[in-house]
């Protein structure tokens, strides 16, 4: 299976999209999710995910390569709905009830609907902000990114320095599995260990040979980059041509009025 | 070729910091279109002589120079990277890290873009560069997609699309398979016959760069050793044996068997066909006697010994998209006791195989049987007790302060009592010669040494099979046998023992019986001399018979027996007639250590 994050070549309608179209989604996407949060904020942030969801949909990308994220995420979600049903402060309603234990506003010995609530508001926001970046980078070539971030006067080094990591990312994950396999044929069975003793214990014999791996290939990368004349004072040719079609227009001022709608009636509820 | 020299190194000395000299009192010229190679050990300076050259040094790692460098008129020490790369490009051993782009297109394109090329002019040179490495088509292909040989044709295609004057390539084909070795050797003999660009290359494959090289570079230990031309070097074997090079085999049978002595400068170029018709002359002139009686039939794989471990209609399928089948109705039964050597191109099924037999794959359909039972039911820690696999990479495993505690760590995990597990680190340590490193950082050994460990950590569990996977990868000549030296011992102590590899000269040395894989079925299994025999068949899977071998069929007419396998084996089965009853010749073997 293709590993997340990793750009795939596919003729989709979101594969043509113009860069800074994709570039404009990821911001305004990061604009919604940075406005204060009240739990009222259900209905927006459900429609913007509806609008990455049809993003994600027409890019044809699937969701089983983000298997691993959404485990984490999930246990994530669990953990914020738990905490906040025990602590929101406006939580009236009791669902479950263990004890009572009052810590200045909150009962922490009852589980409250508003925090449950809260908690899944927090969790949905979480699901848009996490959905925005992964469409960008599977469905824009490298070359594409880098000239859409030199149209916006991005440094070309931080530019690099983003997509390269992202062509790291896959290289990391196949040497986690090599790792967890060798240290597996010495019967560490990271699998069978429960939560507490991975977080305490098991990490070690793979985190460490991870880091002194990655040392080593950062090095052999810094070589191969250096020696094609990475970092040379010229302005770098642009190999990708971007050029901006009328469905560039349609799907912006689409993204826009949705960002627009969802804008207004989050704050006509204040 | 031109007069005029690209690369000119007088008396150059580099040291890396701590005082580790790498290089000593070098001195090379290299012309335009000039094919340089250099051998050695590993440790002997080929690398650092790369990085000298391209500019590595110092603007990568840092240490001090004396001597003169001067690669196409500048010296790199004086110039930033990014002006010596514009003349000299590296293409280093392991594409992997080469490749960063996510297409090929753009892969080719990133150098000369670097530059601020025109763009049109990237574009002819990515055109011509896929052209000249054959991979025309694939130019929307992610390269992390492609094989291995085919990532390294890309990563060499990357650089020529900087248009350099030099090209120095670092062991570029220690990690392909046959085929892949086959498919970078091409595209260097072709830049060659352009005859424009001055190529240095550092390898151990002697064979490979034969009829390539215009001269040869040995180092040992920073020192240069020998230089000249082919011809020159190669007719000198006791020196090269001497610093650790690998005489081409067939030089190695011509200067035993048949010259005149050591320096003699003959053609090295030589066909296995040449060579046996030389041996023919001298068995016919008396000079050489066949003892067909010196050679006795190999034994029989052990028949009747129970078997140990069995797949029965093993499909593995990884899922896609597309999915691969990696293994399909797969069958065989290994016994106790047995030696069996796999071989097969990368993707062929080898390690998708010794995985589902230690548990690290879980097939499709079928199921692994260990003395009977379905290790499905086992986990992969119990597994480890009975079956051990040494991975190609030791350093996916190392992790702890000591040699001591890295052997120490999976007897922990199997529950060896406290009392006996220092007892079996010791023992684990000295089988594989380590006892003096017991208290060293794993990381401060040499690659060989740290296979070695990784060898040790999976003995020490005491499994009643060991596998190892490609044992020769990434050593030099002295080094590659090391492991399935150990592997040899384990077995003679009763263990079973699997071997992947590519190396046929290994397989005929050590196992009893020989796989081949491709495709993902068996499409040989039988005595590893039987199995060799089929030469047909194996050309579909790139396996081609050991020279010993062949050299011994095309002598079957002065009655050769078909069983000589090895350099050993033919040397044992031809004897100068001057030897015969007398003393045995000495330095005759393979040179393995």
């Amino acid at each position: 299976m293709q590993p997340a994050f990793r750009y795939f070549h596919a003729d989709t309608p979101i594969h043509r999209l113009h860069p800074l179209v994709k570039i404009a989604y990821v911001m305004l996407t990061l604009v919604l999710v940075m406005y204060p949060i009240r739990e009222t904020d259900m209905p927006v942030l459900l429609i913007w995910l509806g609008l990455s969801a049809v993003l994600w949909t027409v890019g044809r990308i699937e969701l089983r390569r983000f298997a691993t994220l959404l485990k984490i995420l999930f246990g994530t979600f669990i953990f914020l709905i738990l905490i906040q049903g025990f602590t929101y402060r406006f939580g009236e309603t009791p669902l479950i009830v263990i004890g009572h234990l009052r810590l200045w506003e909150a009962d922490l010995g009852v589980i409250t609907k508003e925090g449950v609530w809260f908690g899944l508001v927090l969790s949905v926001r979480i699901l848009v902000a996490t959905s925005a970046l992964p469409l960008f980078v599977m469905t824009t070539p490298t070359s594409a990114i880098m000239t859409a971030m030199s149209k916006l006067r991005v440094p070309r080094t931080l530019t690099f320095m983003l997509v390269s990591a992202l062509s790291f990312t896959s290289l990391l994950f196949e040497m986690w599995n090599s790792i967890v396999d060798a240290q597996k044929l010495r019967a560490f069975d990271i699998d069978r260990m429960n939560v507490f003793k991975r977080a305490f214990k098991a990490y070690i014999p793979i985190i460490t040979p991870l880091i002194l791996l990655l040392f080593r290939k950062a090095n052999d990368f810094q070589i191969a980059m250096e020696t094609k004349g990475f970092g040379a004072p010229v302005e770098p040719t642009e190999i990708e041509i971007l050029t901006t079609r009328p469905a560039d227009y349609l799907w912006l001022a689409l993204i826009v009025a949705v960002f627009v709608g969802c804008t207004v009636l989050k704050f006509a509820a204040w | 070729m031109s007069d005029e020299p690209l690369i000119r190194l007088e008396n150059v000395t580099f040291t890396y910091g701590g005082d580790v000299v790498a290089l000593r009192d070098l001195n090379l010229t290299a012309r335009r279109g000039e094919f340089v190679v250099v051998l050695g050990a590993n440790g002997a300076g080929k690398s650092t002589l790369c990085y000298l050259i391209s500019g590595i040094v110092p603007h990568i790692y840092g240490g001090r120079r004396r001597g003169l460098v001067s690669v196409a008129g500048l010296d790199p020490w004086d110039e930033p990277l990014y002006v010596t790369a514009q003349h000299c490009g590296v293409l280093m051993q392991d594409p992997e890290v080469q490749l960063f782009m996510p297409t090929l297109r753009a892969e080719l394109a990133f150098g000369p873009a670097n530059l601020g090329v025109d763009r049109e002019e990237i574009l002819r040179r990515a055109r011509e560069a896929l052209a000249l490495v054959r991979l025309e088509g694939l130019e929307e292909h992610n390269p992390r997609d492609l094989s291995g040989g085919q990532k390294q044709r890309a990563a060499l295609a990357s650089v020529l699309t900087m248009e350099p004057q030099i090209l120095v390539l670092d062991e570029p084909t220690s990690q392909l398979d046959p085929l892949g070795r086959w498919e970078i050797g091409e595209a260097i003999e072709r830049l060659k016959e352009q005859g424009e660009i001055t190529i240095v290359m550092t390898t151990h494959e002697t064979e490979e760069v034969l009829h390539l090289a215009d001269q040869v570079l040995v180092l040992d230990r920073g020192r240069t050793v020998l230089q000249g031309t082919p011809a020159e070097v190669f007719s000198q074997p006791d020196r090269l044996e001497a610093v650790g090079v690998k005489t081409p085999v067939l030089v190695a049978v011509r200067s035993t068997l048949l010259s005149t002595g050591q320096g003699a400068e003959e053609r090295v170029d030589l066909t296995v066909s040449e060579v046996a018709e030389e041996i023919r002359q001298a068995v016919g002139a008396g000079q050489l006697t066949v003892r067909t009686d010196a050679l006795p039939e190999p034994e029989p794989p052990p028949a009747d010994a129970p078997v140990i471990l069995e797949a029965c209609d093993l499909t593995v399928e990884y899922p896609g998209p597309p999915p691969v089948v990696a293994l399909q109705d797969v069958s065989l039964q290994i016994r106790r006791g047995e030696f069996v050597g796999i071989v097969g191109q990368n993707g062929s099924g080898k390690s998708t195989l010794v995985k589902c037999f230690v548990g690290l794959l879980r097939p499709k359909t079928g199921q692994i049987l260990f003395q009977g039972e379905d290790i499905r039911r086992l986990s992969v820690g119990e597994i480890a007790r009975r079956i051990g696999l040494v991975l190609q990479n030791p350093d996916y495993q190392l992790f702890t302060a000591s040699c001591r505690d890295e052997v120490r760590f999976g007897l922990r995990n199997v529950g060896v009592p406290p009392d006996q597990i220092e007892h079996r680190v010791e023992e684990a340590l000295q089988m594989v010669g380590l006892e003096e490193e017991a208290d060293l950082f794993p990381f401060r050994l040499s690659f060989g040494d740290r296979r070695k460990l990784a060898v040790a950590a999976t003995i020490a569990l005491d499994p009643e099979v060991l596998i190892l996977d490609e044992p020769t990868t990434a050593q030099d000549h002295r080094g590659r046998y090391q492991l399935a030296e150990l592997a040899r011992r384990f077995h003679e102590r009763g263990g079973t023992v699997l071997m992947i590899t590519h190396d046929v000269d290994l397989i005929a040395r050590y196992a009893h019986r020989l796989i081949v894989l491709h495709q993902g079925h068996i499409l040989l299994d039988g005595p590893t001399a039987e199995v060799f025999s089929q030469v047909e068949e194996l050309k579909k899977s790139f396996v081609v018979p050991p020279v010993a071998a062949r050299l011994a069929w095309e002598l079957a007419s002065v009655g050769l027996p078909p069983h000589v396998m090895t350099l050993d084996d033919l040397y044992r089965v031809l004897v100068p007639t001057r030897e015969e009853g007398g003393a045995r010749r000495e330095n005759a073997g393979e040179g393995v250590v």
